[in-house]
């Protein structure tokens, strides 16, 4: 959680406005021809698309192959040897794609991409939360009066410098397990992240209030509301959508931090970070159960990253050397 | 309370909550001879300090292991491999004890030519004076039975509130001791094994700093001690073989140095770069890598020293409270158990074997095999199925399962998901509830909090079926207000009256036999699901001879090992 202060602050220097430019509006189709004459970006995409499809159609996956993620195998691990699977590259076979885990012997590909689904819906949902917090308590600060903007001025800076990784661990820790986990984390990191869209929004806000379509709009008579959400918002969106790309990979990163310090998903459900925990006693004995979530994690926090980095630079009107390049 | 007890007396003897050794084969790297073992520096790395260095507060069984280097006892454990290993040695005394009047009566007397570290001669006195030490408030830890079982010591508060000391502890003279008690007990030997049993020179008693440096009267003496770090120890020149037919006492120096990780631990020793190859462990199990490694490594694998130490893990609930106040749901559960899932998530057949009994498979022990609801190797779901709708559950029971969170353990996270996932087949759903490793032997063993089934474990403070079936199933010994171990709130007067009876028996063999048919008895009724016996496997370093186990500890013994 430590490296969203981090992205946080890249952020507010990449997508922060000028006071002088338009608001940073293109059409989606301008944004679409930047992003895919981005390569890596289009990596990014194709990888990240693949992984949520996966995760998406992990029931069926797991159907075509015949196995589940949670029944144990004792007999496809050799008990005397520590519970290492038995076969080579850690009991990889036709019946069981990335062979099967050490000790309890469950199918790994299907442990994979249901691991997957509560990786990528942690992340989502917690992305969804933070960006619906910041987004309001930006406006909020850039729309209110100066009493209001400085007390929530405070607050964001608070936000971002608190050490949420220690304070999740211990809320973690209490809350009854007879609450959704997935969801637990969700509103936790959802929670902790907020900080850094709530100044992007902030800063745009400002930059915003003073043009002439929002005057226009005041003196037309419209509710603080109304200029809020319709002669407002519509500004913020593009920055606040690149921001969000960035907290998807992040948000990845600290739920397999979490569930790697034992207080994310509740066993017998999979997660990425879950695994990869359990595995750091076996990359000597069985290679393939660490590499197998380690592998993918990276590549799909890689994938978002390189994806929010086109995105970034597509909607930026200042960033040209894409365009150029595809031109 | 005596459940958490005997959880400390293995760390501060073995050091090590997983329990021992099954064959007791010996893995010696090259000829031993105890005449020219003498010389050298043997290093031992292990994962926690002791809990305290004052014979008072230590919680042995036979003795322990480290504490057995400075602390000789009135009896020890046989210092040998295997079933031999079970078996009560004299050590400061001339035998393992005299038993009159039914075995109410102890008497003992001691060697000839018994000093401490400073030269000055061990007396009869001295070893009173360390018992009664140990009743102290200020020195809690130490083994509890005395207080039950010497006459008129319940109330007694030690030699510093009341230096006239315990009457039922006698010392005709200096060289003879007799204990008098208030009922029979045959394991009477097996307890004055008990670090609580070494000798105290009055005049060095510095009450709570005594700890800080303890006079010797075992092979070694302390030169330098630093808790939780260092505990170098050098040869106390008063002891020699002649007094002490029990200890080798091969190397010159022994440096214990604690606070490390059981991972590097095992890497270190398998490694064996420099000092390391002179290393041992006393509270550290093989990991899965060097498991997985001993195949294709034959090196590494001679340097394993396996054994037993007795052990049970199993699944305990209320048998007062529904469901399980019916014998047939009891016996679905036994019926549905995955044995070998269990087996796999504690460590694998290496560190675990799957048991039908609650005793471990050991002679001492009485072992006597049954398999009354057999479950066989994986379970079976079809037979619990069929025995649950008879007990008027048809659709299945749900039920929430206690666990400790320590990954690792017996009763941690990974058996916890083995035994959701066989009962799972049998149509019982089973929820999963994570209990902090800190409190989690506290909650389960108070009435008030007690789970509706929880992974519990037992493991004896010596190798008899005494200190193994009585805390466990003689209905006296419920406690309502916590520190209880009968978790099944089993109280059968038939059953009890049996226990006092065996208790008597001063024949270990034949108490066994007894212990066995017990716990045959119980086992047809279904009170516990008994889920595997721990193992042991540690490693020793390239240079480290003589590395035998006992059934009794389940580790190699400190006190025989030779570097040279």
């Amino acid at each position: 959680m430590g490296a969203q202060v981090g992205t946080a602050q890249v952020g507010t220097a990449g997508v922060g406005t000028t006071e002088a430019g338009p608001p940073p509006v293109r059409s989606a189709r301008a944004v679409w021809r930047r992003v895919v004459a981005d390569r890596p970006a289009v990596f990014g995409m194709v990888f990240a698309g693949l992984a949520v499809l996966v995760a998406l159609a992990a029931p069926l996956l797991t159907m075509l192959e015949g196995q589940d993620p949670v029944t144990f195998h004792p007999e496809l691990v050799d008990s005397a040897r520590g519970g290492v699977p038995l076969g080579s590259f850690g009991g990889v076979s036709a019946d069981h794609w990335l062979g099967v885990e050490p000790q309890t012997g469950r199918d790994l590909f299907a442990r994979t991409v249901y691991g997957a689904r509560i990786s990528l819906l942690v992340a989502v949902g917690a992305a969804v939360v933070q960006v619906g917090l910041g987004v309001l308590l930006g406006l909020a600060a850039g729309l209110g009066g100066r009493w209001l903007d400085n007390a929530l001025g405070r607050l964001t800076d608070l936000v971002i410098a608190f050490p949420s990784l220690i304070f999740s661990v211990a809320l973690l820790a209490i809350v009854p397990d007879s609450f959704p986990r997935p969801l637990l984390l969700m509103l936790i990191m959802g929670m902790f992240g907020w900080g850094g869209t709530a100044r992007i929004v902030r800063g745009q806000v400002l930059s915003l209030r003073s043009r002439d379509h929002v005057a226009a709009a005041r003196l037309a008579g419209a509710t603080p509301t109304r200029v809020a959400f319709r002669e407002i918002l519509p500004g913020v969106v593009a920055p606040v959508l690149s921001y969000a790309a960035i907290l998807l990979p992040s948000n990845m990163i600290s739920e397999a931090g979490l569930s790697f310090l034992g207080v994310g998903v509740r066993p017998p459900t999979p997660s990425w970070g879950q695994m990869l925990s359990k595995a750091t006693t076996w990359f000597r004995g069985d290679p393939l159960y660490v590499l197998v979530p380690a592998t993918l994690l990276f590549l799909t926090v890689l994938s978002f990253s390189l994806l929010a980095d086109g995105l970034r630079t597509a909607l930026d009107p200042r960033a040209t050397g894409v365009a150029r390049r595809a031109e | 309370m005596k459940r958490k007890l005997v959880l400390l007396s293995v760390a501060a003897v073995a050091g090590s909550l997983s329990v021992a050794c099954g064959g007791g084969g010996a893995t010696a790297s090259g000829a031993f001879d105890p005449a020219t073992c003498q010389g050298g520096t043997l290093t031992v790395l292990n994962q926690r300090d002791q809990t305290h260095l004052d014979p008072a507060r230590l919680y042995t069984s036979g003795g322990g292991n480290i504490p057995s280097l400075l602390f000789r006892t009135l009896t020890t454990r046989t210092r040998a491999g295997g079933q031999e290993g079970t078996k009560v040695a004299p050590d400061l005394a001339t035998n393992t004890g005299e038993p009159s009047d039914d075995a109410k009566t102890w008497t003992y007397h001691l060697r000839d030519g018994l000093k401490f570290d400073d030269g000055s001669p061990i007396t009869a006195q001295d070893v009173k004076y360390g018992i009664e030490r140990s009743f102290s408030p200020e020195l809690p830890g130490g083994a509890p039975y005395l207080r039950d079982w010497l006459v008129g010591a319940a109330d007694y508060k030690g030699v510093y509130a009341q230096p006239e000391g315990i009457a039922a502890i006698e010392t005709p003279d200096e060289r003879t001791i007799v204990f008098r008690l208030r009922k029979p007990q045959g394991d009477f030997p097996y307890l004055a094994t008990a670090t609580q049993f070494s000798p105290v020179p009055k005049a060095k008693d510095t009450g709570t700093n005594y700890e800080n440096k303890p006079v010797s009267s075992g092979p070694y003496r302390i030169e330098k001690y630093e808790k939780n770090k260092d505990l170098l120890l050098v040869r106390n020149e008063h002891w020699s073989r002649s007094v002490d037919p029990n200890r080798l006492g091969c190397p010159d120096r022994i440096e214990i140095h604690s606070g490390l990780n059981a991972a590097v631990i095992n890497q270190r020793i398998a490694g064996g770069a420099g000092a390391d190859a002179n290393a041992v462990t006393t509270d550290t199990q093989l990991g899965p890598d060097e498991l997985a490694r001993l195949d294709g490594d034959p090196e590494l694998a001679k340097r394993v020293a396996k054994g037993n130490f007795p052990y049970t893990w199993y699944l305990s609930f209320n048998t007062t409270k529904a469901p399980f106040d019916n014998p047939k749901v009891r016996q679905a559960f036994t019926h549905a158990v995955n044995r070998q899932a269990v087996v796999n998530a504690a460590g694998g057949s290496s560190l675990a074997y799957p048991a039908t009994t609650f005793l471990p498979e050991q002679e001492s022990m009485g072992f006597r095999k049954y398999d009354f609801y057999p479950a066989g190797a994986t379970g079976d779901p079809e037979k619990a199925k069929q025995l649950l709708a008879e007990a008027g559950f048809p659709n299945g029971v749900e039920v929430t399962l206690a666990h400790s969170t320590h990954s690792g353990e017996g009763d941690g996270p990974e058996v916890a998901a083995a035994l959701q996932d066989a009962y799972k087949r049998a149509g019982i759903t089973v929820r999963l509830q994570g209990i902090d490793s800190a409190s989690y032997s506290t909650t389960i063993a108070n009435p008030a909090t007690q789970p509706q089934i929880a992974i519990s474990g037992w493991g004896a403070d010596w190798p008899s079926g005494g200190p193994f079936l009585t805390p466990v199933f003689d209905g006296r010994q419920i406690l309502a207000s916590g520190g209880n171990f009968n978790l099944a709130h089993h109280d059968d007067p038939a059953i009890n009256a049996e226990i006092d009876e065996i208790t008597r028996i001063t024949d270990p063999k034949q108490a066994a036999k007894r212990w066995g048919e017990l716990d045959e008895k119980l086992g047809q009724k279904a009170l516990v699901v008994t889920l595997f016996h721990g193992k042991d496997a540690a490693l020793t370093g390239k240079n480290v001879k003589n590395a035998f186990v006992s059934d009794w500890t389940g580790k190699y013994d400190l006190t025989a090992l030779s570097v040279k």
